[in-house]
């Protein structure tokens, strides 16, 4: 025998609070440094000129369209349309996406009955359906929202049919033989067998939801961060279209990380940072 | 029970958990054992002792919170240690004979090898005909068979089995039993198998240790009198029921104790 391995406590073991202290703390800093990178390069690109800064700004330059966006108002009124909008619809859709998925993902008949038209539905560009929405529901916020929804259901009823498609066997049998009715068994092992699952599609369509309003704001152009992206392109104010698009952003993410925070609160059963994987 | 060499030493070791409530769960140790090469060594010990945690810290899934294993290795294989888990560990998507291949893939042996030592273990488990089925299609003792090939096929120097057999009906725990022996007899090499059944450990093992209610601690080592090559005979052998009324004697207050440890404290 040439070789010895040894298993010997690392440093996890030795000093467990540490060690998660600092994994806590290298988090936050992974996670910052990344952001902070990108824009220390974003400038670098503009000062050593490797592109004109004038069709590109440099984030230095976006301080100064910030403070005259916010001075005339003009941005808090567009965050504050975008955001109602955006929340409205993806509430709504959620919603609907989350029962419609829920009773299809139970009901064998449901599924055979809708899965067809719903996934040739699901295909069809939402921005395509724009003129129809326009002419049901008129020019504005109301239509803006709907065709939000009508992205995000689809998503999410996808994501929630298959997740509770997915939920294993032996847990619906368990179930059966404590003489659980439908109901029952869709409140004590499916809904919280597929809530994981659920909740990563809630995420991915709540960035879709940010994605569709941008998109939909460019084209009607009425108000919100999608038409203060649009009017800085065409009226060449291009610091008015960067604070826009950053914004859009970072309400993205916010959105996402309120989502994951709200399925933390849900499910409570599992840790979402302990996956396996060699070193 | 002589064996030439030292393959496994464990000194002082334990294991903590953190719980979620943050709390600390003092698991496993310190434990103390020394496990010969080629010897086939048994782990008894009441549920929620700590067999499994000690298992996977020699098999390196899991470092002990202090102490140190060491295992001696040939340094000639890629995959030296194999472990069979309870819940078998072989996978859905792959058929029987890719989960027993995985292991020679992942060594980097040529294909016609390959074939030659899966069709052989398919060949002495009793899986040849199933061998491009898919496992959902096999009962529970057919996948342990295919985990227990798969575990094999690599030909390691130690092999970890964790409570193996344990979600199998009787009667097909006593033929794998028989079967294991077999193949083992055939072609001896270190076994950590941990279990719950004593006649299994008296049975199959070189040598018993018993394990304490958590943390557990190794509270009897006997060595197994019967000769080699043995068979499933030595059941009626009246030693066998009084080393295994030893065993159980040892082994009885720990039970309680575990037991009880889970039990409302008023």
């Amino acid at each position: 025998m040439s070789t010895t391995l040894y298993r010997r406590p690392g440093v996890a073991e030795l000093h467990p609070v540490r060690t998660r202290r600092r994994w806590n703390a290298t988090k936050v800093v992974l996670g910052v440094s990344v952001p902070v990178g990108f824009v220390v390069l974003w400038q670098l690109s503009a000062v050593l000129e490797w592109v004109d800064p004038f069709l590109y700004p440099p984030p230095s330059r976006l301080i100064p369209g910030l403070v005259a966006l916010w001075e005339d108002g003009k941005l808090v009124e567009a965050t504050v349309t975008s955001v109602r909008r955006v929340i409205l619809g993806y509430l709504l859709g959620a919603a609907g996406g989350l029962v419609v998925g829920l009773l299809m993902g139970m009901s064998r008949v449901l599924r055979a009955a809708l899965e067809p038209f719903s996934w040739a539905w699901y295909t069809v560009p939402k921005l395509a359906l724009l003129p129809i929405f326009l002419t049901i529901f008129g020019f504005g916020d109301t239509s803006v929202v709907v065709l939000i929804a009508a992205t995000v259901y689809f998503f999410v009823w996808i994501s929630v049919m298959s997740a509770v498609m997915a939920v294993p066997t032996g847990y619906r049998e368990a179930a059966l033989m404590l003489r659980a009715n439908r109901w029952e068994m869709f409140r004590h092992v499916l809904l919280p067998a597929a809530l994981p699952e659920i909740f990563v599609g809630l995420r991915i369509s709540a960035g879709v939801s940010v994605l569709m309003l941008v998109g939909i704001e460019f084209v009607i152009s009425d108000q919100g961060l999608g038409y203060l992206i649009e009017q800085g392109r065409t009226l060449l104010l291009l610091e008015q279209s960067y604070v826009g698009i950053v914004l859009v952003a970072l309400i993205g993410y916010l959105f996402a990380l309120l989502v994951k925070a709200i399925g933390r609160l849900f499910i409570r059963w599992t840790s979402d940072d302990n996956a396996i994987i060699p070193t | 029970m002589d064996h030439v060499g030292r393959r496994i030493a464990a000194r002082d070791v334990t294991r903590s958990f953190v719980t979620t409530g943050r709390s600390t769960v003092h698991a496993l140790g310190p434990v103390d054992l020394s496990i010969g090469d080629d010897e086939f060594l048994c782990v008894v010990g009441p549920s929620g002792c700590g067999k499994s945690t000690l298992l996977k810290i020699i098999a390196g899934l899991l470092a002990p919170s202090s102490g140190e294993v060491a295992v001696e290795i040939s340094g000639d294989n890629r995959i030296p240690i194999a472990m069979v888990f309870q819940d078998y560990g072989i996978y859905p998507w792959k058929t029987v004979r890719a989960n027993v291949e995985l292991g020679l893939r992942l060594s980097g042996r040529p294909p016609a090898e390959r074939r030659e030592a899966v069709d052989d273990w398919l060949g002495r488990l009793g899986l040849t005909d199933f061998a491009d089925v898919y496992p959902s299609a096999l009962s529970g003792g057919m996948r342990q068979r295919v985990s227990i090939a798969r575990a094999l096929a690599i030909d390691p120097e130690v092999l970890l089995m964790d409570e193996p057999f344990a979600a199998l009906d009787a009667q097909l725990r006593e033929v794998l039993q028989d079967e294991l022996l077999a193949i083992w007899q055939a072609r001896r090499r270190t076994v950590v198998f941990v279990t719950h059944s004593l006649e299994e450990a008296l049975l199959l093992g070189d040598r018993v240790v018993v394990m304490s209610a958590r943390p557990g601690r190794v509270i009897a080592d006997i060595d197994v009198p019967f000769e080699r090559p043995r068979s499933s005979a030595i059941r009626t052998d009246p030693l066998f029921a009084k080393l295994r009324g030893e065993l159980w004697s040892s082994l009885h207050s720990e039970v309680v104790a575990q037991f009880d440890a889970g039990k409302d404290p008023r």
